[in-house]
């Protein structure tokens, strides 16, 4: 009998014929006969208390069917894979594109008409933009439990020793930027009711996150709520949050009409996640031969408006601030951080890829110091099978950086002739 | 001027959830005529999980690929499987449907066994047959089902896979945060116009550890995207805020990579078997990524001499970083 008959063949993407054709059906594909189209009333400003939402005017628009605010909301209004801050529609308002009311309409014309006839009053408060200024002990707290919303810790062995013991002490401060998934597929859905049981079809990258989530918030019981994701255009974390979920139950429920909604281009960029951007001060400890001795690092991640993902990314960083490598002293400590700006949840990464722009840089500025290549210093620090991370793990199997440095490096060597001149 | 340099970054990354349990679950159904119907949680967003969980259930089953329906992420008909994200889905729903599709085979197996009177232990399901050792039987998997029927047996498999970590000490962080990692090498190769400031990446070589490769041009895909998407990350892409609002909403003031901005990518798949993984796979959707800004921003110093410590580096700060240095050296 062979070995394998199936794994490790290239066989067709079984969801690739239907996409290629142009047949496969995208949420913003889904016409349902009847629909209303919905449309949501976004924060202008960055930080303020909602007063009062004067909705009399826009319900007289023709087409309109019906206008929700947070007081509509049959749960609990509040949602967050991890921690629950985010609301539906919101009372009080913490970034430029907070969700304040939801329009229901035949037509979209009308729902934007009434969209523009909603009157708004609010309290502002003071915006926080500067992550620095926000963790300030006297910052005015975004959210009741702080801004420092969590900090993480990876410490190991004598740091302050390793750094006196050492050859090479090099000191690095790093700043990444704020990013959009840019999915191909913008957030859309549809929604309905079947009997008694809500149906909502959207593209998602956890239908079973998002049942919890709008169960929660719409007050239904988990079996009464039906979650089905549509053919997917693109995820890269950014729909791993709740987006039109919870939009597209509230009005179906209430209205007990099918809905749709379907978020353009700006809708997407404003309303939605964004990959953290990272302040990482980074300072590398090695000896004469340029076998790393000890790093400490400090990150401070700013999540914006609420959590989202936003731990998790800050514990990945940390745990992985050392990048693939033995060092043997370690002191990273990791900072959530809420601000007035849109919010930062999940991408592609979780943090990682922010931490390999420090930590690779870095290993390049020891490689230099101590006069020896970037390959040279990568060989001489990667894991090996039986190495200890820096949560004093142990490596047993599966430990492949020791062939992926050697392949890389034997292939870029063929193709790229002027790596070779230059003998690095 | 134009100026050549090169790059390389290494990266690591945990599969799951960290340090937190992320369960998956699966059922299998093995149909009358030898098909079968997989539910499974799992939502393909595009990374091609349902083609790979399809080809997990078939080879457990012994049955070719297009013999298996993939059910997927419907919260009324199929279990929980968990987030499409942490570069998951591959080891732990794979293993999820490998435990589901394992229980029916074992069901299927233990039939054929008192049939053709041999011990469980030597019988297997391949290509459509019953196997014994390494000789197939002559009997088909569909007939053994037929006799499953015959005796009341429906041939139904269940299987759930959460990641065996630990907790993390809240002070030092010591603990098992993943079950395993993937493991990569990037190198890239680019070229700097001195006088625009303009980056060009001419190749990039990706070495990625995926433990095994269920399905190989799956993962180039994976690389392949991942390296255009640090491209953008390391080069072209920023949220522009202006007292907290976004200044480029869009695709012509955003910019991401396009098919010309993306250079030949030569991937190496490296498949140092993971005992734990469904059939020794980790994973590879995000660190396909991971490394690729890291690489270019060492190239850049390699062609400049200069270090960059702020992404994106877009011409404007290539240039004035240029600037800066003549002007230290003016002195």
């Amino acid at each position: 009998m062979p070995e394998y008959n199936i794994i490790g063949k290239s066989v067709q993407r079984i969801d690739g014929p239907r996409k290629v054709s142009g047949e496969a059906q995208y949420a913003a594909d889904l016409d349902i006969p009847g629909a209303l189209c919905l449309k949501v009333l976004r924060s202008k400003v960055a930080h303020a208390l909602l007063q009062g939402i004067d909705t009399r005017e826009a319900l007289k628009v023709p087409g309109v069917v019906g206008i929700f605010t947070h007081v509509d909301i049959p749960g609990i209004n509040s949602y967050g894979i991890i921690v629950k801050d985010q609301p539906a529609l919101t009372n009080r308002v913490r970034f430029k594109g907070d969700a304040i009311a939801l329009v229901a309409a035949e037509d979209e014309a009308s729902a934007n008409k009434a969209l523009r006839l909603i009157k708004v009053s609010l309290q502002d408060l003071s915006p926080i933009y500067d992550i620095r200024e926000a963790m300030r002990e006297d910052a005015p707290a975004i959210h009741e439990t702080g801004n420092i919303l969590s900090v993480y810790k990876v410490k190991k062995g004598d740091v302050e020793s390793a750094f006196k013991q050492a050859d090479v002490v090099i000191p690095g401060s790093y700043t990444t930027q704020r990013v959009e998934h840019c999915y191909i597929e913008t957030e859309a859905g549809v929604a309905y009711m079947d009997n008694d049981m809500l149906v909502i079809k959207a593209g998602t990258q956890n239908p079973h996150y998002d049942r919890r989530d709008v169960a929660r918030v719409l007050g239904l019981a988990m079996n009464k709520l039906r979650i089905i994701q549509t053919t997917t255009g693109g995820g890269f974390g950014g729909k791993l949050d709740i987006s039109v979920q919870c939009f597209l139950g509230l009005a179906a429920l209430k209205l007990g009409r099918p809905v749709k909604i379907a978020y353009d281009r700006q809708e997407s960029f404003v309303a939605t996640g964004k990959r953290h951007p990272f302040f990482i001060d980074y300072i590398t400890a090695a000896n004469r031969e340029g076998k790393l001795l000890a790093v400490k690092v400090r990150i401070v991640g700013d999540t914006g408006a609420y959590a989202s993902y936003g731990p998790a990314t800050l514990l990945r960083a940390a745990v992985h601030a050392t990048g693939p490598y033995e060092v043997p002293n370690v002191d990273i400590e990791a900072f959530c951080v809420y601000t007035n700006n849109p919010f930062s949840g999940a991408m592609r990464g979780f943090g990682t890829p922010q931490m390999a722009f420090a930590c690779e840089s870095q290993l390049d500025l020891v490689a230099q110091a101590v006069n020896i290549s970037p390959l040279e210093i990568r060989r001489r620090n990667i894991f090996q099978k039986g190495s200890l991370t820096a949560t004093q793990q142990k490596l047993d199997v599966s430990v492949g950086i020791g062939k992926t440095l050697e392949a890389a490096w034997e292939k870029a060597l063929q193709v790229m002739p002027g790596l070779g001149d230059e003998n690095k | 001027m134009k100026k050549r340099g090169y790059g390389i970054a290494n990266m690591w990354y945990g599969i799951g959830n960290t340090a937190n349990p992320n369960p998956s679950g699966a059922f299998v159904d093995f149909l009358d005529d030898g098909t079968a119907i997989v539910l499974t949680g799992c939502a393909d967003i595009g990374q091609g999980s349902s083609t790979v969980l399809a080809q997990i259930a078939a080879e457990t089953l012994g049955i070719c690929v297009e013999d298996v329906v993939i059910v997927s992420a419907d919260t009324e008909v199929t279990p929980d499987a968990g987030a499409s994200s942490a570069s998951r889905q591959t080891y732990v729903s794979g293993n999820a449907v490998r435990l589901a599709a394992e229980n029916v085979r074992n069901q299927v197996i233990a039939i054929a066994a008192e049939l053709l009177n041999i011990p469980t232990e030597t019988v297997s399901l391949s290509q459509g047959e019953i196997w014994n050792s390494d000789k197939s039987s002559g009997m088909s998997i569909k007939e053994i089902i037929n006799k499953c029927r015959s005796k009341g047996i429906l041939t139904l498999g269940h299987g759930s896979y959460n990641p065996v970590t630990t907790e993390l000490d809240p002070e030092t962080g010591q603990g098992i945060p993943y079950a395993t990692y993937a493991f990569a090498t990037q190198v890239s190769e680019i070229e700097v116009d001195t006088e625009t400031g303009i980056v060009e990446v001419k190749q990039i070589v990706a070495a990625h550890d995926v433990g095994t490769a269920i399905n190989p041009q799956n993962v180039e895909g994976q690389i392949e995207g991942g390296c255009a998407m640090g491209i953008g990350y390391a080069l072209l892409e920023e949220v522009i805020l202006k007292d907290g609002e976004i200044q480029n909403p869009g695709m012509s003031t955003y910019l991401i990579p396009t098919a010309l901005d993306v250079p030949e990518i030569h991937t190496i798949i490296i498949e140092e078997s993971e005992i734990s993984g469904p059939y020794g796979a980790k994973g590879v959707g995000e660190p396909a990524l991971v490394p690729t800004a890291a690489a270019i921003a060492n190239a850049v110093a390699d062609a400049l001499g200069i270090r960059m410590y702020e992404l994106p580096l877009t011409p404007e700060k290539i240039i004035a970083a240029i600037k800066n240095r003549k002007e230290v050296e003016a002195i």
